[in-house]
């Protein structure tokens, strides 16, 4: 008979715990007491000593995971003397995903409505994009009249993280928001941040690939955030006021309806971060032209081929990215975050370039990490892949951090140019408006050409306007001369 | 009007018999016929080893969380010893080998701290309190114990124990003050382990001794080499001669160390140097006084080595019984907390306990109709 160990609370209230080290093997023979793990808690790094005598036939965790209680540790089969063949298939336990459940993600289908009285908000018409592993997360708190379950511990550190609990989706027991939870919406949130916003700032895409028709959304779907359900449960008019002042904006309902929704989840993080980027960064802006004729018509040609070979399209943005790259080489004044405090500007060593993403919900920002050291293809590959992951909404949080220079694309929709804001703590942004056809001058005749619009706005405490105009002089002399990229290595 | 010093006449003493070497002051050494001497080392020992087995309990997920003891035993055997059954003890947490001593069964202790409420009853026999784990309040109980004694006559003592933190809590001050004025027959004994969870002696107090806080109140009070079971003994029974002759109550002050985390959800590591936890393991109760009683002839080293495997036994058999009695229906069933706290039902506890039976049972409906209702569970329970 063999017996499975399960890892218990070691501790109080101890959830999970590092498996540091294991200290048996496979079809080793244990006594009671001898020690199984070594295992590090919140509290303190503890011995598990195994509880039963017989022989090691299966052990489910490997070191350096993170381990939760309650999950399969240890298979020990009773100690009849001969020792059984090594485990047969290694049953997965439960563990604290590696990937965490992206928090950012648009949610599951509206569910019903429970109670609440209130006006409920237009009926979800179509479900959006949607992910398995979201479905299943259980809503987060929306009656502010009850306060949210979380230890002290969890609501320092949310006040610590300027996390509203009322946000947080829960993964403990009874709806109980645990400290990862507020650790990894802050950290979604944060990354989340955008960079641009021009005019209306809902007018952002990522032209890398089609757009995805909008679906219908309500308005509550699309600045609601968080959970459908949820929003809906508290309804219209019951709906709690952000601001604890009463604000002083005229009564629009007098001039006929409106619709009172609560700003939340990644919509009130924008808003955050965008107040923060633009009241604490003195923004500047250059515009500049790229003559892409030749270079559309080289991607053109290699379209089919490079679609064929790897799945992927070939796309502006892809070779934009390399040309940033090789700027901010150049100019690693872009590529820096200034540090107030200390009077120091911190210049980065790897170039880790973020791109806006439209998402139902908002602004999302990916991040194609080390750039500098990816070919044209891999770049292009991946990011036609976060891209479509951010809209899904299953990007992976890691992908969402980190980001150094920021670019956005509005060329899909239109827009002669833009004024791009900036993603902070970044120092600039390049944003990239529609590649149009235009007359231009050559060699003295007016002649048809594609004309790309960029726009780059920068922190003028890190650079000045010659260096921001070198800067994007630069990517346009990649873009128009691709020779230049093999030149420079 | 002159300004000239008052005479404090208390001096507070140290007391030191059977030192870390086993070296012993005949001229102090207790009078304890063989059987006493055993006797107290084996309840050390059964404390000590049901301490680490515990521990590894605790880590497999058979135990909730406790506070570990070993190190304690001497403070705790030596007082304990002194007292008759008659008399009244009142512990704090770490005086598991003194309430073995008193007669609680291994059960019963692994019931308590796996949140049975039915381990939390005195043995009978004696007049003893369970563990009390908000730090201090049982000396509180323990000065109004010793003052109902004196009302009604009674020639007994109350032994009581705290901690070097428990003696920053007011609770330390009021029942000190209070078994004082009153002469109540009380002996407060703390386990001066040098330790409040992480925050060291140095942080709690600013002074020499713990054991002079007794001059304050006007009481006796004395430091003891809390590692020296013999040297504990030999100040308790003073005090407790005295508190039975009216003399009041006495502070004793037994300085130790906790070999283990303070309990098991801590990391020592983290305030204290593993040179100074060696050093004090160096001057570890058990050992000198197994030396003692070898070198007096009380035990062979066979003895002890039987000693060992008897106790083992026992603790075995007590855990069996404990996880048996855990899993019984008397015992699962959470209604029963209701009763053990006086001896007749109160209005308002019938009150309470009605209500949880309505709510076990809407519990077991809703589980049978496999009730998925949106609301957490905790609504219904208030
Ligand atoms: C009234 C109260 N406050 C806080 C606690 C939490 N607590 C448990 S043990 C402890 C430290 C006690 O230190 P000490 O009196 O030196 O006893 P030791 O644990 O060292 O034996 C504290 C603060 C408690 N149990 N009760
Ligand atoms: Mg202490």
């Amino acid at each position: 008979m063999s017996q499975d160990f399960l890892l218990p609370d070691l501790g109080e209230g101890i959830h999970e715990a590092e498996i540091i080290a294991i200290k048996v093997k496979v079809g080793q023979s244990v006594k009671e007491d001898d020690i199984l793990f070594e295992v590090e808690t919140d509290k303190a790094v503890v011995e598990v000593p195994s509880p039963f005598t017989g022989t090691v036939e299966a052990i489910h965790v490997k070191e350096g995971e993170t381990a939760k209680t309650g999950c399969n540790m240890i298979t020990i089969g009773s100690g009849s003397g001969d020792a059984k063949a090594p485990a047969k298939e290694e049953k997965k336990a439960e563990k604290v995903a590696d990937t965490k459940t992206q928090i950012l993600t648009p949610v599951g289908k509206a569910s019903e409505a429970n109670g609440g009285n209130g006006k409920t908000a237009p009926a979800p018409t179509a479900a959006p994009a949607q992910t398995a592993a979201n479905s299943q997360s259980p809503a987060h708190h929306v009656n502010r009249d009850i306060p949210v379950p979380a230890a002290p511990a969890v609501r320092a550190l949310a006040r610590e993280l300027k996390v509203d609990l009322y946000d947080v989706r829960p993964s403990g027991p009874h709806g109980r928001v645990m400290k990862e939870d507020v650790r990894s919406y802050a950290a979604g949130a944060l990354e989340s941040r955008v960079g641009s916003g021009s005019g209306s700032g809902s007018s952002s895409a990522v032209a890398t690939s089609l757009r995805p028709a909008q679906p219908a959304i309500s308005l509550h779907d699309k600045y609601g955030g968080g959970d459908d359900k949820a929003d809906k449960t508290s309804g219209g008019s019951s709906m709690p006021s952000m601001q604890s002042t009463p604000s002083n904006l005229p009564d629009f309902s007098k001039q006929g309806e409106v619709e009172r929704v609560p700003l939340r989840s990644i919509r009130k993080k924008i808003a955050q971060a965008m107040m923060k980027s633009w009241t604490t960064i003195p923004h500047v802006t250059t515009f500049d032209e790229a003559d892409i004729t030749g270079l559309n018509a080289t991607l053109k040609s290699a379209e089919k081929s490079f679609a064929e070979k790897t799945g992927s399209r070939l796309t502006l943005t892809a070779v934009v990215i390399k040309a940033v790259v090789s700027a901010l080489q150049k100019y690693p004044q872009f590529n820096s975050s200034l540090d107030d405090e200390k009077s120091e500007i911190i210049f980065k060593k790897y170039y880790n370039i973020g791109i806006a993403v439209a998402t139902e919900k908002g602004l999302i920002v990916p991040v194609i990490h080390n750039a500098d050291q990816k070919s044209l293809t891999q770049i292009a590959i991946e990011l036609q892949d976060i891209a479509n992951k951010t809209r899904a909404g299953k990007v992976e949080l890691e992908k969402l951090q980190g980001g150094t220079f920021t670019i956005t694309n509005i060329g899909a929709i239109g827009g002669t140019n833009m004024s791009p804001m900036i993603n902070h703590p970044e120092c600039a942004i390049l944003g990239m408006a529609r590649g149009a056809d235009k007359p231009i001058v050559r060699n003295g005749n007016i002649e048809i050409g594609t004309i790309l619009p960029l726009a780059l706005s920068f922190d003028h405490r890190l650079a000045d306007g010659a260096e921001a105009a070198y800067f994007v002089r630069h990517i346009i002399n990649h873009l128009e001369h691709p020779l230049n990229f093999i030149l420079e290595n | 009007m002159p300004r000239k010093p008052i005479e404090i006449t208390e001096k507070i003493e140290y007391l030191s018999i059977l030192d870390e070497n086993a070296n012993v002051d005949t001229k102090l050494e207790p009078k304890l016929d063989n059987d006493t001497l055993k006797k107290m080392y084996r309840f050390m020992l059964l404390g000590r080893r049901t301490d680490e087995r515990m521990l590894k309990m605790q880590r497999t997920g058979r135990l909730g969380t406790f506070p570990q003891a070993s190190g304690h035993e001497a403070v705790s055997i030596g007082s304990v010893s002194a007292i008759e059954k008659s008399d009244w003890h009142i512990p704090a947490y770490r005086e598991l080998a003194g309430m073995l001593y008193r007669g609680w069964s291994l059960e019963k202790i692994i019931l308590y701290w796996n949140g049975y409420e039915e381990g939390a009853v005195p043995p009978k026999g004696v007049n003893d309190l369970p563990y009390c784990v908000p730090v201090a309040s049982q000396l509180l109980h323990a000065a109004g114990v010793g003052m109902a004694m004196n009302i009604k006559g009674d020639k007994k003592v109350a032994l009581t124990y705290f901690g070097d933190g428990s003696s920053s809590e007011g609770d330390f001050h009021e029942a000190l003050n209070f078994a004082s004025v009153f002469k109540a027959p009380v002996i407060f004994v703390c386990q001066n382990n040098q330790y409040a969870i992480s925050v060291p002696l140095s942080k709690q107090m600013n002074c020499k001794t713990l054991a002079q806080r007794a001059v304050a109140y006007g009481m006796p009070g004395i430091k003891v080499d809390g590692n020296d079971v013999l040297a504990m003994y030999v100040a308790t029974k003073e005090a407790v001669d005295r508190a039975k002759a009216g003399g009041g109550p006495t502070l004793i002050e037994g300085l130790t160390y906790r070999f283990t985390p303070h309990t098991t959800a801590d990391d020592p590591k983290r305030y204290r140097s593993e040179e100074e936890s060696k050093e004090w393991f160096g001057k570890e109760p058990l050992t000198r006084f197994a030396k003692y009683l070898q070198n007096k002839g009380v035990m062979t080293a066979k003895d002890l080595e039987e000693m060992e495997a008897e106790v083992d036994a026992e603790i075995r058999a007590g855990i069996e019984r404990s996880e048996t009695l855990s899993k019984s229906e008397e015992l699962m069933n959470p209604l029963a907390m209701f009763d053990h706290l006086y001896s007749t039902e109160t209005e308002h506890l019938k009150e309470q306990k009605e209500e949880l039976r309505q709510y076990l049972e809407h519990k077991k409906k809703g589980k049978k109709q496999q009730n998925h209702t949106a609301h957490p569970e905790v609504s219904s329970a208030k």
